[in-house]
């Protein structure tokens, strides 16, 4: 028991270390903590609370006072973007688990039993997929109404599918595997076999599908609150700001209340997706044999052994 | 073949008539009165006789019969009216469809010549300079919201050097072609930047997977020139994967332009819908789900044609 308990330390440890040694996981982990922690201490870093209202210097440009200039109420548009981080991401990071979540045990099932279930949870699959996602979307919002907890359901409601199909896929050449047979003749029930053997196995390309969830989700936020559908426009989140250029004046003129907002939004979701490189690298049994550290401890000591 | 067919398609009925049960009983969860959605407004306003109306349009029948009319009457065109304008919904779809039409066959066509071109010539040199080029736009492609692409060409090319209009398109009639294409020209680009992306590299792969297949070999050993190489031996065995692909795109033709008509002002079905949903128009929400599900049901099957076609073997798949 002590010996299992030290090799799955060992594993975590490996993946650690490797993931923390492959450059594109580090920029993206790095890009994503700086921008969690000026989400979370906006008004600190900014010097001024997203929703001080200062009219008289209203839609200013950028300068030494005001980083990102002042949207139509003064309103700092540094402060309010780095604090619309917390909703958008909120969103992201949730909505992506719940769809995870609906897609892993969809695909563990649908992929275990197999046959009529599964023909039938695929199908539904295919559909939902084709439909062009921010239709579905506003369909499910015309009948749940706007608002924060609203938008998450729908964007699970609407994301399971890529999990679904991975795990699915996984599903489908492991429970052929050696140990599955000895579970069953064990006489183990199907979900013990499948939540407690396979599900396990599967975790890498669960993880993956997570990150990339959420930088589709922060897209689809911003879209739908640029329509004002979204989350309700008093909460400054990412896509909300963006409504701001609905007015073709702000386009032409007020540069700043757009362009900034929409660059953290790709800032965030390249790191996001960095990240999900990353750990495609480390997780994929492909990469497994420490490829990324080794490339890089030679580019460190084969230059350090240069310079000696 | 034709047994396979024949499978297919009867897959197709029980998909249907399983999505249109859907959006008809989703729909009647909904708060609002589905009488102002079957008679026109003018009729609706006399409220004495609502009631026997209601009697007469059969609302007050079994939820299930009136699911089976509401089919009956999609089935034959009878779409009933908007809630919002108390236009018939069919007159709005004629009115919007070619917009949406004209605005995502010219991106689709546009982004589809310009992803192959893209993508053979990425993968046939990997690292060169269209390699790199498809690496940027797939990055953009991933990023940025496909409406922030729109805002920043209309920054710049509509208001900064001025050369084309804001959008609004000029609806066909009295002017010319050259007249409407200038309209055209910045809502197509932007969608076909944001199409452009994922196609490029699915392109690509599939150009490198064919580049590592024996026949390619054969092909350069028996000393045929490079460009033929590429062009009938890479080229078209390459395409399969990418024509699913695309097949997989069609329902875009109905409401993958939301975003973008909605920076450009293209009166299409996207604007339709968003406009639609602000204002709880069942009717209208209902109707076109309905055509984009069906277009998606006819894109699917396409692409198992497809799919048949390039490999016989799945011809097989589920028919024991």
């Amino acid at each position: 028991m002590k010996k299992n308990n030290q090799e799955q330390q060992s594993t975590a440890r490996i993946f650690i270390s490797n993931l923390l040694h492959n450059p594109s996981a580090i920029i993206g982990l790095t890009i994503i903590a700086i921008m969690i922690l000026s989400a979370i201490f906006a008004t600190q870093i900014a010097g001024v609370s997203p929703d001080y209202i200062d009219p008289v210097n209203g839609r200013q440009g950028p300068g030494w006072h005001h980083l990102m200039g002042t949207d139509q109420l003064g309103r700092d548009m540094f402060s309010r973007i780095l604090s619309g981080g917390r909703q958008s991401i909120y969103i992201g990071v949730i909505a992506s688990f719940l769809a995870n979540f609906i897609g892993t045990i969809l695909g563990s099932t649908a992929g275990y039993l197999g046959g009529k279930i599964d023909a039938v949870v695929m199908r539904l699959s295919e559909l939902v997929m084709t439909f062009p996602q921010l239709i579905l979307v506003l369909i499910f919002v015309s009948l749940l109404g706007q608002g924060i907890n609203n938008v998450i359901i729908v964007f699970a409601l609407t994301g399971w599918m890529t999990t679904f199909r991975l795990v699915r896929g996984e599903f489908f050449s492991l429970r052929e595997e050696a140990f599955v047979e000895a579970d069953r003749s064990f006489g183990f029930s199907k979900p013990r076999i499948i939540f407690r053997h396979i599900l396990p196995n599967t975790l890498s390309p669960i993880v993956v599908a997570f990150t990339i969830n959420i930088a589709i989700f922060i897209i689809a936020e911003a879209g739908l609150s640029f329509l004002g559908l979204g989350v309700p426009v008093t909460t400054p989140t990412w896509g909300n700001l963006l409504t701001a250029a609905q007015n073709p004046v702000v386009v032409n003129e007020y540069w700043w209340l757009w362009v900034f907002p929409a660059l953290s939004i790709a800032t965030f979701v390249l790191g996001v997706n960095f990240v999900g490189d990353g750990l495609r690298d480390v997780l994929d049994p492909r990469h497994k044999s420490l490829i990324a550290k080794n490339k890089w401890k030679k580019m460190l000591i084969g230059s350090l052994g240069r310079s000696k | 073949m034709i047994s396979f067919l024949i499978r297919r398609i009867s897959i197709l009925a029980p998909m249907a008539l399983t999505i249109s049960a859907l959006i008809f009983f989703a729909s009647r969860l909904s708060p609002i009165d589905p009488i102002n959605a079957m008679v026109s407004p003018d009729q609706a306003a006399d409220s004495a006789n609502l009631n026997q109306l209601r009697e007469e349009l059969g609302l007050n029948d079994h939820i299930i019969l009136q699911y089976f009319r509401w089919l009956k009457n999609i089935a034959t065109g009878e779409f009933g009216y908007s809630l919002q304008s108390g236009q018939k919904i069919s007159e709005i779809l004629a009115l919007r469809m070619p917009a949406t039409l004209e605005l995502v066959l010219s991106a689709l066509v546009l982004s589809t010549i310009l992803a192959l071109t893209l993508g053979l010539f990425a993968g046939a040199k990997k690292g060169g300079f269209a390699d790199k080029l498809s690496r940027v736009l797939a990055v953009i492609g991933i990023a940025m919201p496909d409406f922030f692409i729109g805002l920043a060409l209309l920054n710049v090319f509509a208001y900064r050097v001025a050369w084309l209009p804001t959008g609004n398109r000029v609806a066909p009639g009295q002017v010319t072609f050259w007249d409407r294409l200038p309209n055209l020209i910045l809502p197509v680009a932007t969608l076909t930047i944001s199409m452009l992306a994922v196609l490029i590299r699915y392109t690509r792969n599939s150009v490198l997977d064919t580049l590592n297949r024996d026949f390619v070999k054969t092909a350069r050993s028996k000393g045929v020139p490079e460009w033929r190489v590429l062009y009938s031996h890479v080229f078209r065995n390459s395409l399969g994967p990418v024509m699913v692909l695309l097949a997989f795109r069609l329902p875009l033709l109905v409401g993958g332009s939301i975003l973008v008509e909605s920076v450009f002002q293209w009166p299409g079905i996207g604007s339709t819908i968003i406009a639609a949903v602000s204002a709880s128009d069942y009717p209208v929400i209902m109707v076109v789900s309905m055509l984009i599900a069906m277009v998606i049901l006819v894109a699917s099957f396409l692409v198992d044609i497809i799919k048949s076609i390039l490999d016989p073997r799945v011809r097989l798949e589920g028919g024991k």
